[in-house]
């Protein structure tokens, strides 16, 4: 396993840490049997190992998704870091507190200040109307009604639901409940966001609505966020970076071009194969020191670094010429293979995707 | 609206034994496989063994010598009771003092009750109603009160308020924290469901003895009594409340940090508030339904009245006076029932609406009580219906009581001694000339096939601690009616019980009797048996047979509901005509609840046997009666034990093989 370099910039940090269902957990730890597979030591020991020697760091305002099947441990794996689930062994740092080491009364204000849940079926209070369900947070921190309420009343303006206060949550449809679970969650102010597989039990329309909604308040706000989610499309739309997850262990961590462009192992690019490559992968993914057809130093055209391979078609078509790569500031990075490029377009995910110029936290971590 | 209720169960029970209701009897129980064969097999070779001892006679019975004296040291436990009550500090301190407040806090609320004067005690009940359900409930409430008064019980009636409103406040208050501690502490849990088990399981008034011995009669023993019948209920809802809250609501809360505790007050309870008010409704409901029982060990009000009328056969005055503690049941059971249905709704009333409300309630108590010097309801406006009733009863009595007044079968009369002589008389001679080891081997058997060697264990316990007892000839006189109890109610509850799924006129029609028959405190309906079926073993087989019926019912049409639509609808689109319906699908997926059904009738037939007992049922339940009036306690406490574990018996049997029958359908 590679380690990783504790990141001071990191808001959550998360090392080594395991989680095994059954009353020998601890046990099976120490001895090491741990490593072999689940359903050995399920067939063994009546032990479910749910996460397995995982570590990963997400920085401060990133929005890291864990990405799985389900019974993957993705789930169990967010539930370890507030505690909400004990872990068996391991490291968790969450704002500069050591989360498994911490008393009761630090646990209860990491979870009343610094970290917020929003869950997969909703578990709103059916028996608190809207606006209450929004200030639980504050009322359970002690915060007096009137300036509780004032401010559940300014996230649900933030939500666009500021006039269904007076609800109760199963007068609401399913995108609007979720609507109130995210702004119950934001009510606290929050430095990390958690979504447990937030938006899989609604519509399709509704869930891309909702997936938008967290875009823009992402945008505004810079929460920290980790968000669980079994829908690849939501993953490569919301994540900075993304985890896959299998039998409770990371597979590969990594941009979304990275898990795209370059699976890291069959599993994985099973995951990955029918995702149009030429929307995720951009230029950057596919640059090269030099035009392998014309060696040459000065490009016919050039397209920016992040424009996605999609985009690239129509300079394709109109320019016949070497094809430059630029950065932000104009800067050349180098040229692209035409044949390369066109050969992803057509699906055929068989080419092998360019290292891409060196960029922090690339290393996948956790793989085993 | 009572006698019809009784009377159309009579007349049911009459065309019970014909084929057609036979027949969907036998249907859920053809499909169970080998656990039957077994069965089958296991009696049958039994059953040739028990007969062939019984026809020789030998080792009929339990043997009179092997008596390690357990009555006679029920007996003096008693005497060291009665000798040590001042001495003894649990005798004379706890229990003296729990009694001192008991008998206080009733005696308060009487003179509370009479402070408030009738017309205050109209207002207060019109109110209370008002804000649970409504217009209607409160008009009921109203009504009911005018009765009260009007059926000239006022005085009676306000003291079995008094003395129920006391045994319900001390139920909630112990039953409550129970309930919480049972579902927040795994092992309160543990310790409480046993308990409770015993305690439901009890036939109602099979720890009156000890609650005699120990508080002696009086009301706080009647209060006792009914807290121990009534109890229960409210610790089951308000523990099912609480750990049927969504996990996922829960953890959200934990998410935000909330203690435990405020897990507990802001999610836990409030979303198990449903719940516990459904458990205070079952709660109000026993405690009224043991009314008249507890005026047995000495508490006054309307259940003395119906007592004291029963013994000099004044049917009239029983009658009213057990018909107003049915109109005052199913008033409480209205208001508590709404009130109970309105919390989940959002609307609540204002805190002005209420202040107002309450305060004109207060100016009217104090007008009545200061302004217009009332008191308790004006006896000279009571209607005497007693003399009326008296006259319509023995009229019913001559159609139907004697000879030839109903076709073929004859009179209630007949029917009564085809009972008595064809039916219990040879089976209680059957299990009579039954060697001990014999029933042992039955229900030994029996429970190692549904439960294993451990309940094959318990269970012959049991039937070798009877034995010791030296109860086994009453305990088979019992044991005889109770069989036949048990096979004529699920003869008419189950085809009633399927007619009603089947035929909603026939649910419509059937309901409000269920519901009568349920709410109806265990005595009332003892006086019209008495009067067509006399006193005696088949009175007593008739009030079990009338008591354990909704039960059968009920559990019979919720079964068939329990059906899942589509399923139903997959027979209809292979076109299965109905009976094809009923037969291969309905009933066998409704099979767990028809065990249940059987489960719950036995139970509640043994429930009863004390009651039977009362009138002139011979066994178990008239040596508890007579152990009671003549302070015979080891007698009486042996028979009531017996029966207790005739209930264990029983009710293990058929538990296990309900649980079994929801395993199999599972899969």
């Amino acid at each position: 396993m590679t380690t990783v370099k504790p990141d001071a910039d990191a808001e959550v940090a998360c090392r080594g840490l395991w989680k095994i269902f059954g009353d020998r957990g601890r046990e099976l730890l120490a001895s090491g049997v741990a490593t072999r597979s689940r359903a050995e030591l399920l067939a063994e020991s009546g032990c479910v190992v749910a996460v397995r020697d995982v570590s990963f760091e997400v920085a401060r305002g990133e929005v890291f998704v864990v990405m799985g099947l389900s019974g993957s441990g993705k789930s169990t794996l967010i539930r370890c870091l507030t505690r909400l689930v004990d872990p068996t062994a391991g490291e968790v740092r969450i704002g500069g507190l050591e989360v498994l080491s911490a008393d009761a009364a630090q646990l209860r204000e990491l979870r009343r200040r610094k970290v917020s849940m929003v869950f997969q079926h909703f578990a709103l209070f059916p028996h608190r109307r809207v606006i209450d369900n929004v200030a639980f947070g504050l009322e359970v921190q002690g915060v007096g009604r009137t300036p509780r309420q004032e401010r559940a009343r300014e996230v649900l303006e933030v939500v666009g639901l500021a006039d269904v206060e007076r609800a109760y949550p199963s007068q609401l449809s399913g995108g609007m409940q979720q609507r109130v679970g995210l702004a119950r969650a934001l009510a606290v102010d929050p430095d990390v966001l958690i979504f447990d597989e937030a938006f899989s039990a609604l519509d399709p329309l509704i869930r891309r609505e909702m997936q938008d909604e967290v875009i823009r308040l992402e945008e505004k706000m810079h929460k920290t966020v980790v968000f669980v989610s079994h829908d690849l499309d939501e993953a490569l739309k919301l994540g900075d970076r993304i985890a896959i997850m299998k039998d409770g262990a990371f597979v590969q961590v990594g941009r979304p071009q990275e898990i795209v462009g370059a699976p890291a192992d069959d599993y994985v690019r099973d995951f990955v194969r029918g995702v149009a490559r030429g929307k995720v992968l951009t230029a950057e993914w596919m640059v090269l020191p030099a035009d392998p057809g014309a060696p040459t130093t000065s490009p016919a055209a050039t397209v920016t670094a992040g424009t996605p391979l999609q985009g690239l078609l129509p300079v394709l078509i109109s320019t016949p010429g070497p094809l430059g790569v630029v950065d932000a500031n104009g800067g050349l990075l180098g040229f692209l293979d035409r044949a390369a490029v066109l050969e992803v377009l057509a699906g055929n995910d068989t080419v092998t995707a360019r290292r891409p110029p060196d960029r922090a936290a690339l290393t996948p971590s956790g793989i085993r | 609206m009572l006698a019809h209720g009784e009377i159309a169960v009579a007349e049911g029970a009459v065309d019970a034994p014909s084929p057609r209701a036979a027949a969907p009897g036998n249907g859920p129980s053809s499909p169970h496989r080998p656990a039957v064969c077994w069965l089958l097999s296991a009696g049958g070779a039994v059953a040739v063994v028990a007969a062939a001892a019984a026809l020789s006679g030998f080792h009929a019975g339990f043997p009179a010598r092997w008596n390690p004296g357990v009555a006679g040291g029920f007996s003096s436990l008693d005497n060291w009771v009665t000798a040590h009550q001042q001495s003894n500090f649990f005798l004379g301190t706890v229990i003296g003092d729990i009694s001192t407040v008991l008998a206080v806090c009733t005696n308060g609320l009487l003179s509370f009750l009479t402070w408030m004067t009738w017309v205050g005690v109209l207002a207060a009940a019109g109110a209370a109603s008002w804000l649970a359900g409504g217009w209607r409930t409160a008009s009921f409430s109203a009504v009911v009160v005018a009765v009260l008064g009007l059926s000239g019980l006022w005085g009676e009636s306000m003291a079995t308020l008094s003395l129920m409103a006391v045994a319900i406040i001390l139920s909630v208050l112990v039953g409550l924290p129970l309930g919480v501690a049972a579902a927040v502490w795994r092992p309160v849990g543990q310790l409480v469901r046993p308990v409770l088990d015993v305690m439901q399981m009890l036939p109602s008034y099979a720890y009156l003895v000890p609650v005699v011995i120990l508080f002696s009669i009086g009301n706080p023993a009647g209060i006792v009594a009914t807290f121990i019948y009534a109890v229960p209920p409210i610790v089951r809802f308000t523990q099912l409340g609480i750990t049927t809250v969504g996990g996922d609501v829960v953890e959200a809360a934990a998410a935000f940090g909330a203690t435990r505790g405020q897990v507990l007050r802001k999610v836990e309870l409030p979303l198990a508030l449903q719940s516990i008010l459904l458990g205070l409704n079952q709660v109000i409901m026993m405690a009224l339904s043991v009314v008249v029982i507890a005026s047995l060990v000495g508490t006054g009000g309307l259940g003395d009245s119906v007592l004291q009328a029963l013994n000099v056969v004044n049917v009239g005055d029983a009658f009213t006076a057990g018909i107003v503690i049915v109109l005052m049941a199913m008033a409480l059971d209205r208001s508590s029932g709404a009130f109970g249905g309105r919390i989940g709704r959002s609307g609540r009333r204002s805190a002005r609406q209420l202040a107002l409300l309450w305060g004109a309630v207060v100016l009217v108590v104090l007008a009545a009580h200061y302004g217009a010097g009332l008191g308790d309801f004006p006896s000279g406006w009571s209607l005497s219906v007693s003399t009326p009733i008296n006259t319509a009863l023995s009229t019913l009595q001559n159609r139907l009581y004697h000879f030839a007044s109903i076709p073929v079968v004859g009179g209630t009369s007949n029917l009564s001694s085809f009972l008595t002589l064809d039916v219990l008389n040879p089976l209680q001679r059957v299990l009579t000339a039954l060697p001990w080891w014999v029933v042992l081997a039955v229900v030994g058997g029996a429970g190692w096939l549904f439960g294993g060697l451990r309940r094959a264990l318990l269970l012959g316990a049991c039937v070798v601690a009877i034995g010791l007892m030296q109860v086994w000839s009453a305990t088979t006189v019992t044991l005889s009616q109770v069989v036949v109890a048990l096979v004529l109610d699920l003869l008419i509850g189950i085809p009633l019980g399927i007619a009603a799924y089947r035929s909603r006129a026939v649910d419509r029609l059937l309901r409000p009797v269920l519901d009568l028959l349920q709410t109806m405190p265990a005595f009332v309906y003892l006086i019209p048996v008495v009067l067509f079926f006399s006193v005696g073993n088949v009175a007593g087989v008739v009030a079990s047979l009338v008591y354990a019926l909704p039960a059968a019912v009920r559990a019979t049409t919720l079964g068939l509901r329990s059906v899942p639509v589509d399923v139903v609808e997959a027979g209809d689109a292979f076109g299965a005509t109905a009976r094809q319906r009923l037969g291969k699908i309905e009933l066998p997926l409704a099979r767990p609840y028809l065990l249940l059904a059987v489960n719950q009738t036995i139970m509640l037939v043994l429930a009863e046997v004390i009651v039977a007992g009362l009138v002139g049922a011979g066994g178990l339940g008239y040596s508890v009666v007579v152990g009671l009036e003549r302070d015979q306690f080891g007698q009486g406490l042996t028979a009531g034990l017996s029966i207790v574990l005739l209930g264990v018996i029983f009710d293990r049997l058929t538990q296990g093989r309900s649980r079994a029958g929801t395993f199999t359908s599972a899969t």
